[in-house]
């Protein structure tokens, strides 16, 4: 998604305001109770307060579709969507490209080489990867937090998605956030950043 | 330059009757058959605490198992078995029931009606739901309340066709219970401008209860129909041709307005409590039933935010969802805007500050606010396809929304009628305890399932993997659910206790008192 979470990206700005709001409505509340002063608004504070509200309305559908419309232009130039069938030239933008299927219950990788790998995607520093997620049971969820994506998966169709891999070689979790039957609990992967040689590079590189 | 308007009388104000003592001769047949509005009401209401109880204890058990991570004593079937009887009891049995019944026996007092009109339909509206409720605990569904097909038609579970019925039959009982909450709200005489707050209130969620649960009823029948594979037609199953969008969409179009169906009554409460204890009418009537309107026409067409990061909702489809749901925020905002104009325009009586039910009151607007706030961030498609969507922070916002704000104006309800049910005051003492155990309870119970989800801890995980903060983050919300259980210990104690011991009133046992150390004799009796 790339809506960092420093101090003043998007999402940090939406989750300040989310705060502020709900600071005042408790500052409110508190001087009503405790204040000694009376105060009875008159019709204009309200309507003044619903204009600040359509403010914000507006506020948070420019700044999250932005915010999407970013993402997704990255993912397919030239349909700007994220789902669909998506095919062609889009991809060489990409420094891999995994199909992964979710499934009850886990997740299988396979790379542009037709090699599956079970539960681990395994993938260098740095690299943006194109996600073709799809589901051939149930409804899933595909949640990768450390970057920041999340996404629901309908047995119908198949999403896309892409993600940038951290620079900190490691193993960063990938995981199911919707019910999807008894095993949903173990429905994890591991997004395995590798720095070693033993990564067989795709054809992209 | 305050408007006329502004002190209209026709605001829930005038509510005086007398106290009685119910219990007093009450026979089984009474309780489980009569039509008498109080009976159903407090049938109602009683049946919620058990709902509650049954509820909360599934909350205590996998909340001990959710504690420290690893499995402890619970596994994955048991889990999501707990976890869905949870949801389910909680909504359909607890909360909303609740939160209607005592709208039963408050709206024919403010009418002036003095009986429930179509008492019988309210009637078979509980029993009804009595019929679910037991199908549901034979049953045992583990597929969450949401029922997402094809999932819930693969639970492996031979009984699991309860469930399916058990929807059905939520379905009817909210079908009648809603018509009776608009039969009554259309009975008020006087003309709309007349009307009170809480007729509005019924008017509107009685309608909004009537349309939404027929997609409920077709969901529950269509995954019946799957399930037993009646015929050839397959709704929901996509190996058989069924559609999972199609499913989606008709479940929402039930589920959106279904999280209003215990709000607006518990709202609906608000305006009939507040201008009592302040002895003063609401700072706007027109302001609310502007909302009231607002709120139900708003409430259908806004569903698809629920699943929202999915392929079908997108482009100027999802944009059009996200951009209504956060004008959905309006009707709310003007609500809790009203009420704290109306806590603010004149001074508190001493009285009201004492009473159990108005500290309920002030402690549900906050907790509305706490939960409400968030509802405009939910909204952006952008942080909710990061880690809002099925993490905890889901759990949070509706923690708050039903229970810190619903659950807690019900029970500011039921303490307000105990006196007209028992003709005895509760307990002080007791309420006391379990006042403040809700309020810490709940915010540390919200707050650390909030963290939790700002870590991307899943929803629905009976087991779970250290990750930075999601064991701490539990343990927390643990914590605050034990420290709601044993408030609902002292309620209970209060409840039974003070039904027989309490001190008995007559007359208005909510007088409006400015200054209590002036006049002790006033003082409302414990």
């Amino acid at each position: 998604m790339e809506n960092a979470l420093g101090i003043w990206g998007p999402q940090a700005l939406m989750m300040a305001i989310t705060a502020s709001f709900t600071v005042l409505g408790m500052v409110m509340l508190l001087a009503a109770m405790l204040m000694k002063r009376r105060w009875k608004p008159t019709y204009s504070v309200e309507f003044v307060f619903v204009g600040i509200m359509l403010v914000l309305a507006w506020v948070g559908d420019s700044t999250s579709t932005k915010t999407y419309t970013a993402y997704q232009a990255n993912l397919n130039a030239e349909e700007r969507m994220v789902s669909g069938n998506y095919e062609g030239e889009g991809e060489a933008a990409f420094d891999r490209v995994f199909t992964v299927i979710a499934f009850q219950w886990g997740f299988g990788f396979i790379n542009e080489e037709d090699e599956i790998s079970r539960n681990a995607l395994v993938v260098k520093p740095g690299e943006t990867v194109l996600l073709k997620v799809l589901s051939n049971d149930v409804i899933h969820g595909f949640n990768v937090p450390v970057a920041q994506i999340t996404a629901e998966i309908d047995p119908d169709d198949k999403r896309e998605l892409w993600i940038r891999v951290p620079d900190e070689p490691g193993k960063y979790l990938i995981q199911c956030v919707n019910y999807c039957g008894v095993g949903h609990t173990q429905m994890k992967a591991w997004l395995v950043v590798d720095a070693g040689e033993e990564v067989n590079d795709g054809e992209n590189s | 330059m305050a408007t006329m308007e502004m002190d209209d009388p026709k605001m829930g104000e005038k509510v005086h009757w007398e106290p009685e003592n119910l219990m007093k001769g009450l026979t089984l047949k009474q309780i489980l058959f009569s039509n008498d509005y109080r009976h159903i009401a407090l049938k109602g209401i009683l049946t919620s605490f058990i709902m509650l109880a049954l509820g909360g204890t599934f909350a205590i058990i996998f909340r001990t198992e959710l504690a420290i991570p690893d499995v402890q004593f619970i596994g994955a079937r048991v889990y999501m078995t707990l976890m869905s009887l949870h949801g389910m009891v909680m909504v359909f049995g607890f909360l909303i029931p609740l939160t209607v019944a005592v709208n039963y026996y408050i709206l024919p007092k403010i009418l002036g009606n003095d009986r429930l009109l179509w008492s019988g339909a309210a009637q078979a509206s509980y029993w009804t739901l009595i019929l679910a409720a037991v199908l549901l605990v034979i049953g045992r569904p583990d597929f969450t309340w949401t029922a997402y097909a094809p999932m819930s038609l693969r639970t492996g579970n031979d009984f699991i066709w309860m469930g399916y019925v058990a929807i059905i039959l939520v379905a009817i009982s909210e079908f009648l219970a809603g018509a009776v909450l608009f039969r009554n709200a259309i009975s008020s005489r006087g003309g709309l401008k007349n009307t009170p707050l809480i007729a509005w209130a019924g008017g509107t969620i009685g309608l909004l209860f009537m349309v939404s649960v027929f997609p409920l009823g077709f969901v529950g029948y269509g995954l019946l129909s799957d399930w037993a594979q009646w015929t050839d037609i397959a709704w929901f199953d996509p190996s058989r041709g069924g559609s999972v969008q199609f499913f989606l969409y008709v479940f929402w179009t039930y589920g959106h307005p279904a999280v209003y169906l215990p709000f607006v009554p518990a709202i609906a409460i608000i305006y009939t409590l507040m201008p009592r204890f302040l002895g003063h009418p609401m700072w706007s009537y027109w302001s609310g039933v502007a909302a009231f309107i607002l709120l139900s026409i708003g409430a259908l067409p806004i569903g698809p935010h629920h699943f929202q990061p999915l392929y079908s909702v997108s482009g100027d489809y999802q944009r059009f969802i996200q951009i209504l749901t956060m004008l959905v925020f309006i009707p709310s905002v003007l609500h809790v805007f009203n009420w704290i104009s109306t806590l603010f325009m004149a001074p508190i009586p001493d009285s009201a500050r004492r009473a159990i039910p108005f500290k309920f009151m002030v402690f549900s607007i906050a907790f509305i606010v706490y939960g409400g706030a968030t509802a405009w961030l939910n909204a952006q498609i952008a942080p909710d396809s990061d880690f809002i969507h099925n993490t905890y922070w889901i759990p949070a916002h509706f923690h708050a929304m039903f229970f810190g704000f619903s659950g807690q104006m019900a029970f500011a309800g039921v303490y307000f009628l105990f006196p007209y049910f028992t003709g005895r005051m509760y307990n002080q003492t007791l309420g006391n305890w379990h006042f403040w155990l809700w309020q810490i309870g709940l915010f540390i119970k919200i707050t650390g399932m909030g963290v939790a989800g700002y870590l991307y801890f899943p929803r629905w995980v009976y087991d779970y993997l250290s990750m930075p903060g999601w064991a701490e983050s539990q343990m927390f919300i643990t914590i605050g659910g034990y420290m709601v259980a044993l408030g609902f210990l002292f309620f209970l104690i209060n409840l039974f206790w003070s039904a027989s011991k309490g001190k008995v009133v007559t007359g208005d046992p909510w007088p409006v008192v400015h200054d209590l150390k002036a006049a002790p004799a006033a003082q409302p009796a414990e």
